[in-house]
């Protein structure tokens, strides 16, 4: 469970459940009327936008959120670790074990060595000190959706000596307006996705050395060509934001939507390797709605100052509270998530043509276009 | 909703035009890898420098007095067959790497614009290249402009998409040169209407895709090589297009490869960095030109490398990276001396099939010595071998050589055929050059200088090509300008902006009457002192002189007087830049080049007598026993009293009847310097000696008629005592005042394995024992070694013993710890040079330092840079070797041309022995010379090699047993050597 975000909302109690019903109506009439409940908000995107950084883009939403984030790589040398079969390799060398394992190895040299400290990700968010619980929270979350597939960890693997450290700054231009994790996750798809890192001249274990031509570089992300015809080329993670109010559930909630959230999910998608269509999980988690931090109306009858009496217990106050939830007054939501509910959203997000298809599509054609 | 991109707009997409940038990838040594974006600001207002122009006067930049840089370009430039309305050419960057020796020549290629794009280019691929081109740009005869086409907005050329960086380059020029013809047609039309000699702008290039490119854009281009041919003596000019390029060519049709690759320039720095390959200088050794060694800091000893294969295609000086090679493939250093031209002689240098990369004879001398490594001596230890893999640096320089006139096919003068032909480098360290030439016949008997261009893997020896002839062989001219490029000394007249520097009154120049004259203030005024100077016979550039009188209390003070050359030569103009590149002066037997103008040298810094001079002062109070009591440094100005020759002061000193002052001061040096010298020699200092000889010439022509060795007189040692006090006061002095920038010359303790040949020879020859924990040991050891029979065994030792020690270098301070600023042969903690500015760049920087330590003046800005110090340092101690060694071989030569047709016995003694030959020194003439079986009788005697105790039993004819140490009496004549063209001295056993 994830700490909500911090930005108020300044609503009554009342025009909270007036959002709240409206917005659990079948067809949900959303705060912006014109959308519907999977429409993202519109956005302008533009990549490249740092001459001197690897790769980098920026994203400004219609509310005026809006992120830049750059990646920067940098040759480390790895440390070395004898793993099990790296020492029994050493101990057989006479043996032609080791012949054979090269052979093997010039197929997919790097699969599986890559390492989870070759990514860095910092999140600056304005007013939030470096170590405050979201950007804490936001940096972790867009790791591990990163990290999760596992093929860009291993594409930093330049020999056994050596490799790139990835650095990924992702910087808030502006307050926090709405939970900015959607808006961070695609600023930081598109600057993977247009990333790229100088090509690499020497060969094996050799201390690296790189083509000084900025365009013979080599896309972070290769583009789909003659090795990836099989399946898809990979791309990113992104993370997309879907809350369940009532019945519905709508994509991309704005601040006050997310207000009177019954549950809000941040699924990560990546697109699907096997398929041209659809996508993938690739990590998932519940996001607290901050209506949980609600401080809970007190009813008439527990306030002293109108003449009740306060209860005697918290537990007291707990079923006492529970008695008004039918009054028709708009109480915060308590409790987890129905497990059919995820796996309804999770459906529509991933399912051919579905959100995620649509948002990498999307993000996609802004590099090609 | 409103939108703004961050990205700035450029020429690229349409935006600002005046903004273009460009990417690239930095690999830092360090390890980081960065991208790096240059932003360029465009601009108009770079002139086309072309005196037919009058726009481009207007718009052109001024400077801070507001003028406009002079134009550059001829308003008549030369025409030629295809260009009868004259030309400006503009080469591209082949044109340059293939034929620098022709942008050179000075009766040819004149108004040329170097184009930036093709200078940076030049700058990537040769960094010697790029200076030369430089120095090219300087040459205000030649009319040479750099245009910044890439800062020019009508220039400018963006990369496209999918461009190769060659590919944009080519546009780039071509751009340029079709901007360029625009211009100057409207720039002609614009002067008059009349006018219609229009001088077209050419493109030279070799490329043919370019070629085709600019005919199809309407571009004038031509091939470098016919451009060569239009012009007047084209044989001549197109042997000096480098053999580079049709090189290539030729190699895609051979298939035979004699050389293994190189490693890769990653996996070489991986293998330097983790320790299995080794980095460092290839040196060939002089006696056997197929036995290399690399000094590595890994080995205490030199890695030695063996044969052509293992060399592979390493010239000397290169510095390589090596591969050590297994342990049962190490081998003993050579004991048998390897000619090249005695085992190549019949190389074709046309027809290489069939030839293998080591000739059968070759490795015929080869297995002889794995024979003998596996004999126990313990000479002939067997020592790690080493194979070249890469090479870091080429040090190709410029050769100077003569034509073999075995390869030589046909020397008919009027034969305009071309043939390749063998050069035979002067240097018997560098292998033969082949060199395609058009004008063998005239070639043959020449001295001529050549470079290397390449060296492929299907190729046994080098290609290079023609530089130019310095002349006959022989003659003195041609020898002399050999050997100064051979040492690479800048003989050249100074330019003007040197001159420029010097004082306006030229010789009239005196020391200001008036002591209120700025040049008088913070000096002392020492006119008074009965100063004199004490020198070789007919010097002129009097660095030193001294003083001495007696104090009341008994004690004496002593003063030497340095010329103030500081005083003239300010920091960082032409001609203080001119002296730190050619760091010191060269002295040869007939002939004197100058670190700075004649009239600083000779007159104005020097300190002659009767006149008055600034001077740069050391004075000291010493006891009687030479002990010191204080030391003083002060400018000053002096009158010297009279210039002694070495001679004329011991005679005076030596007669009784002089008892004026003068003489008193240098009887009181003389004896002062005996007890300075005694203390010395006490704390350990070595009396080293080299061979020293001095060629007597006649006068008028200058024509060596005799050679004898050197006399060393008292005074001598009197003069070079205070010298060494004076150079070690004023480094502890400036070390006080700058511990990290003093300027100062170390010597470092040699290790112990360069006596360990000497000690063995000494030992089993003589019985006698080196010892060499110090110098202050190896000096007595030194002195122990004496044979009462033979005098001169004694110096003998000591010149074999010189042979093992380092050489001496300046340093900077700050790059060494305090224990290692030691000088090993003067014993002293501290050194520096000081009291011969004159002639030495490092003395000038002590001088400026030493002025700066006693508040004369502020330190100039370049000795307060680490870097720039040390820069200067690696140049003036390379300088100061190549000098010694110019020296060296001048005298080489004149001694050579001394006993011409002489036949003389003399005595002399044997200081190395090889299995088939052995090195005799001659004292009498300082001679050292190779005799070699094969020269005692013919054909070659059978003989018996003792590598443990150092004899050689020749059977047959000549009977006899030679040793190490022995003498022997030899006949000297001389001859011609075959080899290096030299004519030296030839010796036999009598």
């Amino acid at each position: 469970m994830a700490p909500a975000q911090a930005a108020h909302v300044n609503l009554s109690p009342a025009e909270l459940s007036f959002l709240r019903s409206s917005l659990s109506q079948t067809p949900p009439i959303r705060l912006d009327n014109t959308k519907g409940p999977r429409d993202f908000r519109s956005m302008r995107a533009e990549y490249d936008v740092l001459p001197g950084a690897n790769g980098s883009a920026r994203i400004a939403l219609e509310d005026g959120t809006e992120a830049l984030v750059g990646v920067k790589a940098e040759v480390e040398k790895s440390r070395w670790r004898p793993a099990a079969g790296q020492q029994e390799s050493m101990l057989t060398v006479a043996t032609g074990d080791v012949m054979m394992r090269d052979d093997n190895e010039e197929e997919d040299e790097s699969k599986g060595k890559g390492q989870n400290a070759w990514i860095e990700m910092s999140v600056e968010i304005p007013g939030f000190r470096d170590d405050d619980p979201l950007p804490v929270f936001l940096a972790a979350m867009l790791t591990e959706s990163l990290l999760a597939s596992g093929a860009l960890k291993d594409r930093l693997y330049i020999n056994r000596r050596f490799h790139w450290k990835l650095y990924v700054d992702v910087l808030l231009l502006s307050p926090p307006l709405s939970y900015p994790l959607a808006l961070l996750s695609m600023t930081a798809h598109l600057a993977l996705l247009t990333s790229r890192l100088p090509a690499l001249k020497s060969e094996k274990d050799e201390d690296p050395l790189f083509d000084d031509d900025w365009d013979a570089s080599v896309p972070l992300y290769p583009k789909t060509g003659k090795s990836t015809s099989i399946a898809q080329a990979d791309k990113p993670p992104v993370i997309i934001l879907a809350m369940a109010v009532g019945p519905n559930i709508i994509f991309d909630p704005c601040k006050e939507e997310l207000a009177v959230a019954d549950a809000v999910l941040a699924i990560a998608c990546a697109n699907a390797t096997s398929s041209t269509t659809g996508a993938r999980i690739v990590s998932i988690r519940t996001i607290d709605p901050p209506s949980h931090l609600t401080p809970p109306g007190i009813p008439n009858s527990m306030n002293s100052a109108t003449g009740g009496t306060v209860p005697a217990s918290s537990a007291e106050a707990l079923t006492q509270r529970e008695l008004l939830a039918d009054t028709g007054v708009w109480t915060p939501p308590r409790g987890g998530m129905k497990r059919d509910l995820i796996s309804q959203i999770v459906k529509m997000a991933v399912e051919t043509g579905g959100v995620a298809e649509e948002v990498i599509g999307a993000l996609q054609a802004i590099e090609v276009g | 909703m409103e939108y703004f991109s961050l990205k700035r707009s450029s020429v690229a997409d349409g935006g600002a035009p005046n903004l273009s940038s460009k990417v690239y990838v930095r690999s830092t040594k360090s390890g980081k890898v960065q991208k790096i974006v240059r932003e360029l600001y465009l601009r108009q207002d770079i002139p086309c420098s072309s005196n037919l122009c009058r726009a481009c006067l207007q718009i052109a930049p001024t400077d801070y007095s507001k003028k406009v840089a002079p134009f550059v370009l001829s308003d008549t430039p030369a025409g030629s067959k295809n260009f009868p309305n004259g030309q400006y050419l503009v080469p591209d960057t082949n044109a340059f790497l293939t034929g620098m020796d022709l942008f050179e020549v000075e009766t040819a290629f004149h108004d040329v614009i170097v184009l930036q794009t093709v200078l940076e280019e030049v700058k990537n691929r040769s960094l010697p290249l790029y200076h030369r081109l430089i120095a090219l740009t300087k040459n205000e005869g030649k009319r040479f402009y750099v245009f910044f086409n890439e800062f020019r907005q009508e220039t400018h050329v963006a990369r496209e998409a999918g461009e190769t960086i060659n590919d944009r380059n080519d546009r780039a020029v071509r751009k340029a040169v079709q901007w360029y013809n625009q211009h100057i047609k409207q720039a002609i039309s614009a002067r008059s209407r009349k006018q219609t000699r229009v001088p077209s702008v050419v493109m030279i290039t070799d490329d043919r895709d370019n070629l085709r490119k600019a005919k199809a854009e309407q571009i004038p281009a031509i091939t470098l090589v016919d451009f060569v041919t239009g012009l007047e003596n084209a044989n001549e000019l197109l042997d000096m297009i480098s053999a580079a390029q049709d090189q290539r060519e030729v190699r895609s049709r051979k298939t035979e490869v004699f050389y293994p690759e190189y490693y890769s320039i990653s996996k070489m720095m991986t293998g330097v960095k983790a320790g299995t390959m080794h980095q460092g200088i290839f040196n060939v050794s002089p006696y056997n030109y197929l036995e290399g060694s690399v000094h590595v800091p890994a080995f205490d000893k030199s890695l030695l490398i063996l044969g052509r294969e293992n060399g592979n295609r390493a010239v000397s000086g290169d510095v390589v990276v090596v591969e050590v090679l297994p342990q049962d493939q190490w081998k003993a250093p050579s004991t048998k001396i390897i000619e090249e031209e005695t085992l190549n002689k019949n190389d074709n240098p046309d027809v290489e099939d069939g030839e293998n990369i080591v000739s059968e004879r070759e490795r015929k001398a080869l297995q002889e010595e794995v024979k003998r490594a596996h004999g126990q001596s313990s000479e002939g230890r067997p020592q790690p071998t080493a194979r070249v893999v890469g090479i870091a640096k080429r040090n190709w320089r410029q050769y100077v050589g003569h034509i073999d006139r075995d390869s030589v096919r046909s020397t008919s003068k009027s034969s305009r055929q071309q043939q390749m032909v063998f050069l035979v480098p002067m240097d018997k360290r560098i292998p033969k050059i082949r060199i395609r030439t058009r004008q063998a016949g005239e070639l043959v008997g020449q001295r001529i200088l050549a470079t290397i261009d390449s060296w492929e893997r299907d190729s046994r020896y080098p290609v290079g090509h023609f530089v130019r002839s310095l002349g006959e062989l022989e003659s003195k001219g041609a020898e002399t300008e050999a050997l100064l490029l051979e040492w690479d000394v800048q003989y050249k007249p100074f330019p003007k902006t040197v001159l420029d520097c010097l004082p306006t009154e030229g010789h009239d120049w005196k020391v200001p009457a008036s002591l209120n004259d700025p040049g008088w203030s913070g000096r002392k005024d020492l006119r008074d002192l009965l100063v004199c100077s004490i020198d070789p016979p007919g010097c002129v550039d009097i660095d030193d002189a001294l003083h001495a009188r007696k104090l009341p209390n008994g004690n004496f003070e002593v003063g030497v007087h340095i010329a103030d050359v500081s005083h003239f030569v300010k920091p960082n103009n032409a001609m203080d830049k001119e002296a730190s590149q050619r760091g010191t002066t060269v002295y040869l037997v007939d002939k004197r080049i100058d670190m700075l103008p004649m009239l600083l040298g000779t007159d104005l810094c020097s300190l002659k007598p009767y006149v008055e001079r600034y001077a740069f002062s050391v004075l000291w109070e010493i006891t009687p026993d030479a002990d010191i009591v204080s030391s003083q440094f002060t400018k000053s100005v002096i009158r010297s009293r009279e210039a002694f020759s070495y001679e004329q002061a011991q005679i005076r000193i030596d007669d009784n009847s002089q008892q004026d002052d003068l003489t008193a001061g240098m009887r009181t040096l003389l004896m002062l310097s005996k007890k300075l010298k005694q203390k010395r020699y006490d704390a350990g200092a070595l009396n080293l000696a080299s061979p020293e000889v001095k060629v007597q010439t006649e006068s008028e022509t200058s024509d060596p008629v005799d050679v004898q060795t050197k006399k060393l007189l008292d005074t001598n040692s009197l003069v070079e005592e205070f010298m060494l006090l004076a150079n070690i006061s004023v480094a502890a002095k400036n070390y006080e005042a700058f511990p990290q920038m003093a300027l100062l010359r170390r010597h470092g303790a040699p290790p112990k394995t360069n006596f360990e040949e000497l000690g063995n020879q000494l030992k089993v020859k003589k019985g006698l024992e080196l010892r060499t924990d110090s110098s202050k040991a190896l000096a007595d050891s030194l002195d122990t070694c004496v044979d009462p029979k033979e005098p001169f065994f004694n110096t003998l030792v000591r010149i074999m013993a010189t042979r093992c020690m380092m050489s001496a270098e300046y340093f900077c301070a700050g790059t060494q710890a305090y224990p290692e600023f030691r000088h090993y042969g003067l014993a002293s903690e501290i050194y520096t040079h000081f009291t011969s500015p004159i002639r030495r760049y490092a003395d000038l920087e002590a001088h400026r330092q030493l002025a700066a330590a006693i508040d004369y003046e502020p330190l100039d800005a370049s000795l307060q840079s680490k870097g720039k110090l040390e820069g200067v340092c690696k140049n003036i101690n390379v300088r100061h070797r190549n000098a010694q060694m110019a020296g060296r071989a001048s005298i080489e030569y004149y001694v050579g041309q001394a006993l011409k047709g002489k036949d003389i016995q003399e005595e002399g003694f044997i200081m190395k022995i090889f299995s088939n030959g052995f090195v005799v020194f001659v004292p009498r003439f300082g001679v050292e010379s190779l005799i070699r079986l094969r020269d005692l009788a013919t054909p070659e005697p059978e003989a018996d090699f003792d590598a443990e105790n150092y004899m050689l039993k020749i059977k047959g004819d000549v009977g006899r047993t030679v040793e190490l140490f022995e003498k022997v009496m030899v006949r000297i004549t001389d001859e011609v050597e075959k080899t290096t063209g030299k004519r030296k001295v030839r010796l036999t056993l009598v």
